[in-house]
């Protein structure tokens, strides 16, 4: 990562970083005053980096709950005058749908943008959900950079667009851009900060007179920037221009990978980078392809391009031959690379790509040699311990568990069902409606329940649900990055109180003796129970000690009293404990606990059946 | 105009990948090149299995390195360069650490143990490679901190034929990059990495 003091640097520089902290640094040198997100996988470095940037730079960043309260937030400081920002994830873009859709038809004042992290291939994601689409169906106007430096000058751009045409702004990127690390131009900035002025106008109400008003409106604007599209330089052409036969139209990252595949094919082509891909520059398109025999269109997951612009040929009688998902030569799912693009270009304008039957045997060969290395929860994790009585109880009535999302649903033991932010209690209650004779639970973790789990707790106790709510209190939002969370300041057993539960009850989770007894007993209780098992993430916790030079008590397992049964290696699967290649003095194996691991939570010592684990020193 | 270099590194979550990324993108600026690089982040948790492109050169456009293009690889374990191996481009070279990281359940003694080691290495002289094996672990220590066997791996890649970047540059590098108090240990372990490079040789 990029160091502070560089992204806030006010100087000409070239500064090495990720895509994300490049977007960081397009809003700073836009002026950005306001920002406010929720994080979520590829977006949070974006985030990360504008908090830590305010406070030394003069202006506002907050964690908000979700991304609607981020983006209303957001919204409120443009229509005041003031330029404004909000990061999420496509699905974290979902939450905050409701908010867009609306206020689209009113506009904004101070420059408004949106950025959003598509997950192409799902590296950290429950869908692949291609995010152009809300330009269409929103009237959102969507760029899309090609690169973490013009990530970087686009929202700058951006605000400038957003401004002179008074729309809000979406910016999308992928994880191979916003996770991309290069080194980065960096310019000087002027941050102009004011007041907010909210002028009062009847525009900001979204009415139903007003919104029949403004919906004509809205598409004004959408046609207004379309008009000054084509000199906007948002659209490039380049390439041979006298080539008649073959075009390729393409977007964000797809760009980067025609570039490399046709310097692997040596192959020069003309190519259309759209810039902005909502609304579409339906002037330089036409243009571009009214000469040409054949289209390529090359772009990631959706066939967004393909299908928009096969309608706007249909519309002006431009009617080349379509190539791309619609032909097959790339697939609508996951992600491409140069070699895929490669293949598929090949496939419309002929020729071949050397050694591809050499490289597809070695990776099969590979395939079968190589063990399965999944992601597990970390030493010390409180989730594992969480699960390993609950699974028992879980298991013993048969109950059905509702997960959410967070880092609990790497659980390898009882996970039913994983849907969406603050999904498990929703689906919890529904569950409950219909299977009367097992208990339903659900797990949800601290900035899950603040983010979407609040509502769905109140219509539990409203509903008078019989579900066991578990919520993994572990002081922070670990999963994207140890962000924090109104849990910092909020007791949710507080929270689950006023709402109306009964039964609240907040435990220790590496406390395995009470744990049982309070499972055993929630499950007697009619009507919504919620058990909080609270306790700072141990990485992050083992982290900081060690930042301070604290001494972390570490657990040994004794070689001559372990009977190697596995409890702590198989079972439990703390990824501090191994089995030893050495055996004791009666010639058995046993397992030994790595001391630059082990975090000192002593479940293992706990669970061990023969006690052969206890605190060095001791 | 300059060739794009490509090469991807590989190991376990946690090794110490990122800081020689860093150190190669440092070194690798210093000389007027551009560098490119693609991560993942989020469900990659300590543990896990964890990979990292980089493209060294002028005018670079995708981040990703296809199957079968990498000059080189580098692993920090032997399980891990036998499941990105696929990215060499025929011929192209292997800098892999020795050390095996078994996965936390597999359950054997001394004997299989060396025998599965064994037959990882066999696996690897399969493709069509040049393939360096390191004992990372063992020079760290000897060069007197056992945290730095990623740059005993980087003093090793240093001296692959065709790699952009000379190794005064990335000891230079490698000077801006690691804790003052530790660049004395850092250097002695680059250069017993490159020893034991041309010792191969």
């Amino acid at each position: 990562m990029a160091k502070l003091e560089e992204l806030i640097a006010n100087e000409e520089s070239k500064v090495l970083c990720l895509g994300n902290e490049a977007i960081a640094r397009g809003a700073i040198e836009a002026g950005v005053q306001v920002f406010a997100a929720y994080p979520g996988t590829p977006s949070s470095e974006i985030s990360m980096a504008m908090n830590a940037a305010a406070p030394k730079l003069g202006f506002y960043a907050e964690w908000s709950t979700n991304e609607k309260v981020a983006m209303e937030t957001a919204f409120a400081a443009s229509i005041s005058g003031v330029r404004a920002m909000t990061a999420c994830k496509h699905v974290g873009l979902n939450v905050a749908a409701d908010a867009f859709y609306s206020f689209l038809y009113m506009g904004c004042k101070g420059g408004f943008v949106t950025v959003v992290g598509d997950d192409p291939h799902c590296f950290s994601s429950q869908n692949e959900q291609d995010s152009r689409w809300l330009g269409v169906s929103a009237q959102f106007p969507v760029i899309e950079p090609s690169s973490p430096q013009e990530a970087k000058e686009y929202v700058k751009r951006a605000f400038d667009v957003s401004e002179k045409f008074e729309m809000p702004m979406l910016l999308r990127s992928t994880t191979r851009v916003s996770h991309a690390r290069a080194d980065i131009q960096f310019n000087k900035f002027e941050s102009n900060f004011k007041e907010g002025e909210y002028e009062k106008t009847n525009r900001f109400a979204c009415l139903p007179a007003l919104a029949r008003a403004n919906h004509p409106k809205l598409l004004e604007r959408m046609e207004k920037i379309k008009e000054w599209l084509p000199t906007s330089g948002f659209s490039t052409i380049e390439g041979p221009d006298n080539h008649t036969e073959f075009g390729i139209i393409t977007s964000g990252n797809s760009y980067a990978y025609v570039k490399d595949a046709l310097k692997t094919i040596k192959k020069e082509l003309p190519i259309l980078k759209l810039g902005m891909v909502a609304p579409l520059d339906e002037q330089t398109i036409l243009e571009f392809a009214k000469d040409k025999e054949n289209i390529i269109f090359i772009e990631e997951v959706d066939p967004y391009l393909e299908d928009r612009i096969s309608a706007l040929f249909i519309q002006n009688g431009v009617i080349p031959k379509i190539h791309g998902k619609s032909s097959g030569i790339t697939k609508r799912y996951h992600e491409l690379n140069e070699r895929l693009v490669a293949e598929a270009l090949v496939k419309v304008i002929g020729g071949s790509i050397v050694q591809v039957n050499e490289i597809e045997r070695s990776v099969e060969e590979t395939n079968d040699f190589v063990p399965f290395r999944p992601p597990l929860f970390c030493a010390g994790c409180q989730h594992r311990a969480a699960f390993w009585e609950l699974s028992k109880i879980v298991r013993k009535n048969k109950g059905i568990f509702a997960s959410d999302i967070g880092c609990y649903s790497l659980d390898p033991w009882v996970t039913d069902t994983i849907l969406c932010m603050g999904g498990g209690i929703g689906m919890a209650n529904g569950f409950s409606k219909v299977i009367k004779d097992k208990p339903i639970f659900a797990y949800i973790g601290d900035s899950t329940f603040f983010h979407t789990g609040m509502p769905a707790l109140a219509n539990a106790v409203y509903n008078k649900a019989n579900i066991n709510i578990l919520v993994l209190d572990n002081r922070m939002t670990a999963m994207t990055g140890f962000q924090p969370n109104p849990t910092e300041e909020i007791d949710i057993a507080d929270v689950a109180k006023s709402l109306g539960v009964e039964y609240v009850v907040v435990f220790d989770p590496y406390d395995f003796e009470n744990g049982k007894k309070v499972f055993e007993d929630a499950l007697k209780h009619e009507g919504p129970t919620v058990i909080i098992m609270r306790k700072i993430c141990a990485n992050e916790d083992w982290r900081r000690k060690r930042r301070k030079g604290e001494k972390i008590e570490v657990f040994h397992i004794d070689p001559e009293v372990c009977i190697a049964c596995g409890t702590c290696i198989v079972q439990y699967q703390c990824p501090a404990i191994r089995w030893s290649l050495e055996t004791n003095s009666k010639g058995k194996n046993y397992s030994v606990i790595d001391p630059d691991v082990c975090t000192g939570c002593s479940v293992c010592s706990q669970i061990c059946p023969v006690g052969a684990i206890s605190k060095v020193d001791e | 105009m300059v060739e794009t270099y490509q090469m991807v590194i590989c190991g376990v979550g946690g090794q110490g990948i990122l800081t020689i990324s860093d150190i190669i993108t440092i070194a690798a600026q210093m000389k007027g090149l551009n560098v490119l690089g693609s991560e993942v982040h989020g469900m990659a948790q300590k543990g896990g299995s964890v990979i990292t492109n980089l493209k060294i050169g002028k005018n670079l456009n995708s981040p990703t390195i296809p199957i079968g293009t990498s000059k080189m690889l580098v692993g920090f374990e032997q399980n891990e360069t036998l499941r990105y191996i696929k990215y060499l481009q025929p011929r192209g070279t292997v800098i892999t650490s020795e050390t095996v990281l078994f996965p936390i359940t597999w359950k054997k003694d001394k004997e299989a143990a060396d025998k599965a080691r064994e037959s990882i290495k066999g696996n690897l002289g399969k493709f069509d490679a040049n393939v360096h094996f390191i004992d990372a672990e063992g020079l760290a220590n000897q060069a007197g901190l056992a945290l730095t066997q990623n740059i005993v791996l980087l003093g090793a890649l240093s001296q692959v034929e065709g790699f952009p970047i000379a190794d005064n540059d990335l000891r230079e590098a490698l000077k801006l990059r690691v804790p003052p108090k530790h660049i004395e240990v850092n250097l002695k372990a680059f250069d017993l990495g490159i020893k034991a490079v041309k010792k191969n040789n």
